[in-house]
């Protein structure tokens, strides 16, 4: 078997752009889901109890479908429902930040909801405001103890963005299916796509335990 | 906009047809992962350097790439390595299995080591050899922590089966989405497309709250 890793060496600008692409809709995902799943997972715990029903449902609903069929979903029947056609980009960024949402909202709530009931009484027996000890006693906590999944939070949301190769962002699994479909080496460019992929995954989830391992003391109760 | 249906109903046998190869794929990556996670897991905690290096780097490997690159990688690369042509439903098995099988070698791991040293010390101090202690003091109370997580693993592998899709294997999403090419009723096919896997997903999620709820570890 020969290898011929020069339709790599030709595009790889290309390949660089597709991996500037992916670490952008990574970002933005991320910061959005954030965002949105934390808005979710408070109001799932403190809202009121005729928002926690729908919040309840939204979250499941995320958990039991596939992220692919909410991004093909996204991309080819909303436009003919509403009449507005998205690029992909922004297809794939509203879809993936409406699914990985409600699993930053589920990690929220289990962050809060594992503060022992014991400092909560004992905020409340101090005089402080529900208001105040949510903010004081309960996040400052449930924040450090949260940091662990929010970094697993970043490697799905980069290892999902791969699957938007299937609606055509032009990121770096869909440019490595294009190079490899032209120039017919698919063994070269994948295995290549592989190694960068896991370049960039591998360092993001060590430095993320090294970083809990640090502050984790903060979270201790 | 006229919706037609119909195409639903014309092609139920189809769709049924690829949830129930859904199904199996989610059954048998399941079944090959678990025993598989099981040996990594204690290749990772052995105490000879290499099978736990070896262990350490399959699971890290795979537990950081996106699958669906490694289902293309196993569809286009594994059969020139091995010399071997795979059918797309064992290519898409091999690639889930690869995944999942790194997935719970972590679990059984972090299973393992969340039962106190004391308990491995005392076995051997009453003479059970390290095999003995490991398989029937530390694995009986290991796996009432693991099986909450290899209850989400199992459900998040249900939805993962759909990546396999872009190598044809005619599961759910595949079947969906070609049913939706060639009929054009696009709105009709993605929308019953997602509605049956809520169907078959949705009871599967509300099963892992409960079980997560059931073997809560209490402290």
């Amino acid at each position: 078997m020969e290898l011929d890793f020069s339709p790599l060496l030709d595009s790889w600008q290309y390949l660089l752009g597709g991996l500037g692409m992916t670490l952008l809709l990574s970002v933005l995902t991320a910061a959005g889901s954030l965002l949105l799943g934390t808005a979710l997972g408070l109001g799932r715990v403190y809202g009121p109890a005729w928002l926690r029903i729908p919040i309840v449902f939204y979250i499941d609903t995320q958990r039991a479908i596939p992220v692919l069929v909410i991004l093909v979903w996204f991309y080819f029947a909303v436009p003919i429902l509403t009449g507005v056609s998205f690029h992909p980009f922004w297809a794939a960024l509203m879809a993936l930040t409406l699914h990985i949402a409600a699993y930053v909202a589920e990690i929220v709530r289990a962050g809060i909801e594992s503060i022992r009931p014991g400092q909560i009484r004992a905020a409340l027996a101090l005089g402080m405001s529900r208001a105040q000890l949510v903010r004081k006693v309960v996040l400052p906590q449930a924040m450090v103890r949260m940091l662990p999944s929010f970094g697993s939070i970043l490697s799905i949301t980069i290892k999902d963005t791969a699957i938007a190769a299937v609606i055509a962002v032009p990121e770096l699994m869909k440019r490595a299916e294009t190079i490899a479909g032209q120039s017919y080496r698919p063994i070269e460019v994948f295995t290549t796509v592989m190694v960068i992929y896991f370049i960039i995954l591998f360092p993001g989830s060590r430095l993320i335990d090294r970083l809990y391992k640090r502050i984790a003391h903060l979270g201790r109760s | 906009m006229n919706l037609d249906w119909n195409i639903v109903w014309i092609h139920r046998w189809d769709l049924a047809q690829g949830a129930g190869i859904t199904v199996l794929l989610t059954v048998l990556t399941m079944l090959v992962a678990v025993p598989a996670g099981i040996v990594l897991a204690l290749m990772r905690l052995s105490r000879s350097r290499i099978l736990s290096t070896a262990a350490l780097w399959f699971v890290e490997f795979f537990r950081n790439l996106p699958l669906i690159l490694v289902v293309y990688w196993a569809f286009y690369v594994m059969p020139v390595f091995l010399h071997i042509e795979f059918s797309a439903f064992t290519t898409g098995l091999i690639a889930l299995c690869l995944n999942v099988a790194a997935y719970n070698a972590e679990t059984f791991r972090a299973g393992i080591n969340s039962i106190r040293k004391g308990q491995m010390e005392a076995a051997i101090a009453v003479g059970m050899s390290r095999w003995q202690a490991m398989r029937k003091i530390v694995l009986p109370q290991a796996w009432r922590r693991v099986l909450p997580v290899l209850a989400s693993t199992w459900v998040s592998l249900f939805k993962d089966t759909s990546l396999v899709s872009v190598i044809a294997v005619g599961e759910l999403a595949h079947v969906a989405l070609q049913i939706r090419s060639s009929s054009f009723r696009v709105l009709e096919m993605l929308t019953a497309m997602a509605v049956i896997y809520w169907l078959m997903g949705y009871p599967q999620a509300k099963l892992v709250d409960w079980i997560h709820k059931r073997f809560e570890v209490r402290e």
